[in-house]
């Protein structure tokens, strides 16, 4: 396989080149050691002193570095160098992405999360060859020390982030060398898949970028990605804040499943055993009931399903929204789908950027959305599909494929990614949904949608504890195991609802790609444990 | 000399009665204790219903009948006579009758303009620029609330940052049904986003989109009423339309004041543009004058015209929105 060879032969050339290196390494690691404690004894000179011995104190690879003195050296972002910088002498600390060396020359690449700058050592007064072929042996992903003259240059550096200016090392120190051969490639990681002319280039597995995830997350696409989950959860938390919602959190190992026990991971818990919560939703309610009137709660959910898709992990993190109302269930959708579109629009304002660099590798249309939300009945879903060819019943729940095809014809028709499916048939939901006052097949309930894919379900809660009875009774549930859940309506329950999405699903969707492992740090799923 | 001279027996003018109905039976309720009528009194719910439907029936049979002969006339003619002149005064006759001025009555119905209801919405979208409101279709709205029950929204795309408020209230307030969509028998979706030109989208199998103001204020105006049967009329309205969008709206100052003295003209032989009904013509050259901005330069007769069209009603959105 292509791949394997080209691994193969960056291998043996790595191995080649580390050879040499290293004996040089060995050579001037002592003498370099000495005299860079003596440098970093004096105060931050930000001039190199020229010396006969030309160059052998301006590079190599220091002592580790154990907090033996504290230095007040002003490190400078990557990010910063522009050429307002132009003929300064800085230092920085960043990753060497890349080393080539030519000639009497040696390009490098420094990279710092999604930034990166070309550096320069080249033979002369400065350096001298040994040091040049120092720093073109410096291993891929070790981290340096540079102090370097920032230089302006006429021609843009298309490949680098900072295409305006040059780094010229003075100096060059390895803080931490990296293991000569990587499991991966960050280049090959970074790749978009291939198309056309590109075919044969290698990317890398999925599996692959899981298993090894510290340095995967390195690349520039998934510093983009997280960054912007990072984002979305702030802007929930800010938005909902400002409505006057109460953060709260709740119990994670609990007594009794509360949705159905089939989909529910088991902990021993001293003499006894316990469970993982599927849904923060027993106690979200229990705090209407104790009059906080508007909850959410940001936590992780842990689901037993044996559903290897590219959109179910067993363990993902809920935000989840929970309110009482006056007098129409709409106000709660109101207030959900006014907090999405908040932070659809935070997204777009804030985080171009890193819509950008995520859509370098995996390209995908932006994200469009109406303000207010387009809401559709159960029943105009239906028939749109019914027009479109589809047979169903019209107490049928939507299948996967439906979802997706009324997700194009909503698209089609109002151009927007991000819809609100209104009074779902009653039969469909779980036993605590409130029925329909005027058609009991239908219930206060509500899907909504993100490009096609559901990312909420939510609904009115019956309140009152008879009723609830009722329908428990009705689904043919244990009134024993949910005793609890029933009792905390007895004693004057307002009337409520609200739902719960998926960070790492919303991420994924708003983004446009394809699996929800790529928003999700370290994945679980039924085949994955670790990292 | 006659013979014999018999008084008339009857008048000459006496009034007869046609019969309407084909069947007579006696009423069964007016006679109930009567012993003649005891059979028919067994039949009590049954006869009556049936026979007013069979009446019905009958009756739209018949009318169906005479519209077809009097189409087929009117066909009968310019094919045998090809180059006779179309007597209006038969042609006129056969249009159905159009609408008054203030609320419009015509042989409409939703199934057959729109098709088979799915047992959804109907809903109407329109994808407008905010930097070019729609005044026409304002107006229209505002006409097809009064025809049908509506349901009205507005929404902003997010490929527009921000829209000044009273766009965002230009069909006026939320219906207080509005939680509930199937109470609707149509629904006029407003979505402000960036557009080159005006969309609209209805039907996603059965129709591409309709672009250009004029043409959806086309679309809209035949869910009021039917055009001018009249084929002259119908033209002169769409001319009129045309006339309104491209000149008055995108044209030089002087095709503008050209168009003007065409109005004026026009509006000098009767009270609306098109004849003596108040049509689509009329609304769409009220709402390019006014967006034009050349309403108080107008000429008389253009002036008086302006003002009966705000006395129709429905234009106060409109106006308002230009302010």
């Amino acid at each position: 396989m292509t791949k394997e060879e080209a691994q193969g032969a960056t291998e043996e050339e790595q191995q080649a080149q580390s050879k040499k290196g290293q004996k040089k390494q060995q050579k001037e690691a002592e003498k370099a050691a000495k005299k860079a404690e003596k440098q970093a004894k004096l105060a931050a000179e930000q001039q190199s002193t020229e010396e006969d011995d030309f160059a052998k104190d301006r590079y190599g690879m220091p002592a580790m570095v154990q907090s033996q003195q504290k230095l007040d050296r002003a490190l400078v972002r990557v990010q910063d160098l522009t050429p307002e910088r132009a003929d300064q002498l800085i230092w920085l600390r960043a990753r060497v992405h890349t080393s080539r060396a030519k000639g009497k020359q040696c390009f490098l690449v420094l990279r710092q999360q999604q930034f990166n700058v070309q550096a320069l050592v080249a033979v002369g007064d400065r350096a001298s060859k040994q040091m040049v072929k120092f720093a073109a042996n410096i291993t891929k992903e070790s981290i340096v020390d540079v102090e370097a003259a920032v230089r302006k240059v006429e021609q843009k550096i298309e490949s680098c982030s900072q295409q305006d200016v040059e780094l010229h090392i003075e100096r060059i120190f390895v803080v931490s060398q990296a293991e000569a051969r990587l499991p991966l490639q960050l280049d090959d990681a970074v790749r978009p898949e291939a198309v056309g002319e590109e075919e044969g280039r290698a990317t890398v597995n999925q599996d692959t970028k899981l298993d090894n995830r510290v340095i995967d997350l390195r690349t520039t696409t998934s510093q983009a990605i997280f960054r912007l989950q990072s984002g979305v959860c702030q802007l929930f938390r800010d938005t909902l804040t400002t409505k006057g919602f109460v953060e709260i959190q709740t119990p994670k190992i609990i007594s009794a499943a509360s949705e159905g026990g089939a989909n529910v991971f088991t902990v021993s818990y001293f003499k006894t055993s316990a469970y993982l919560a599927q849904s923060p939703q027993l106690y979200k309610q229990m705090c209407i009931c104790a009059d906080f009137e508007k909850v959410f709660c940001v936590g992780p959910v842990f689901r037993a399903e044996d559903s290897n898709t590219h959109r179910h992990l067993t363990e993902f993190v809920g935000l989840d929204i929970e309110m009482a109302f006056n007098y129409h269930y709409h106000e709660v959708i109101d207030s959900i789908t006014d907090t999405m579109v908040q932070i659809f629009k935070g997204l777009r304002d804030n985080f171009q950027t890193e819509i950008q660099t995520v859509n370098k590798q995996f390209p995908s249309e932006p994200f469009k959305f109406l303000e207010p939300t387009l809401r559709l009945e159960f029943t105009e879903g239906v028939a749109m599909l019914r027009e479109a060819g589809v047979e169903m019943g019209d107490e049928e729940d939507l299948s996967t494929p439906n979802e997706k095809l009324l997700g194009r014809l909503v698209k089609e028709k109002y151009d927007t990614d991000f819809y609100v499916l209104d009074k779902y048939p009653l039969a469909v939901r779980p036993f605590y949904t409130m029925p329909d006052p005027s058609d009991p097949k239908y219930s206060n309930s509500y899907d909504m949608f993100m490009r096609g894919e559901e990312i909420l379900s939510g609904a009115q809660r019956v309140h009152d504890a008879q009723l609830l009875t009722e329908r428990a009774t009705h689904h043919q549930i244990d009134l024993e195991k949910i005793k609890a859940y029933i009792d905390s309506f007895r004693y004057g329950a307002p009337p409520h609802g609200g739902g719960g999405i998926g960070l790492e699903r919303v991420c994924m969707l708003y983004l446009g790609l394809h699996n929800v492992r790529q928003t999700s740090m370290f994945p679980r799923d039924p085949k994955r444990l670790t990292p | 000399m006659p013979m014999y001279q018999v008084k008339p027996v009857c008048g000459g003018d006496i009034k007869i009665d046609l019969p309407s109905c084909m069947y007579k039976l006696p009423n069964v309720h007016a006679q109930q204790g009567n012993s003649c009528t005891s059979e028919h009194a067994l039949q009590n719910g049954e006869v009556d219903p049936a026979v007013k439907a069979l009446e019905a029936r009958q009756d739209e049979i018949m009318r169906k009948l005479y519209e077809l002969k009097a189409a087929v006339e009117g066909l009968a003619k310019t094919v045998t006579t090809p180059d006779a002149d179309l007597d209006l005064t038969v042609i006129s006759s056969l249009s159905s009758p159009t609408f008054s001025s203030t609320t419009l009555k015509g042989t409409t119905d939703l199934d057959t303009l729109l098709g088979k209801d799915h047992g959804a919405l109907r809903d109407i979208v329109i994808n407008a620029n905010p930097a070019q409101p729609p005044l026409t279709l304002l107006v229209l709205h505002s006409l097809l609330c009064q025809r049908y029950r509506v349901l009205s929204t507005v929404h902003v795309h997010s490929s527009v940052a921000s829209v000044p408020p009273q766009l965002l209230s230009c069909l006026g307030p939320r219906h207080a049904d509005s939680y509930a969509r199937q109470l609707f028998q149509l629904g006029f979706t407003l979505i402000w986003k960036d557009v080159p030109k005006l969309q609209m989208k209805f039907s996603i199998q059965n129709m591409c989109p309709i672009e250009g103001e004029a043409n959806v204020a086309r679309f809209l105006f035949k869910l009021l009423a039917p055009y001018p049967g009249d084929a002259a009329l119908a033209t002169s309205v769409d001319s009129w339309v045309d006339t309104a969008f491209f000149q008055l709206v995108e044209g030089s100052a002087k095709e503008q004041a050209a168009v003007l003295r065409a109005l004026n003209s026009a509006l000098g032989r009767s009270p609306w543009l098109v004849g003596p009904e108040f049509s689509l013509a009329d609304v769409a050259c009220y709402c390019c004058l006014l967006r034009s901005g050349s309403a108080s330069v107008a000429p008389a007769n253009v002036q008086r015209w302006l003002k009966s069209c705000e006395n129709v009603g429905h234009f106060g959105p409109a106006k308002a929105l230009l302010q």
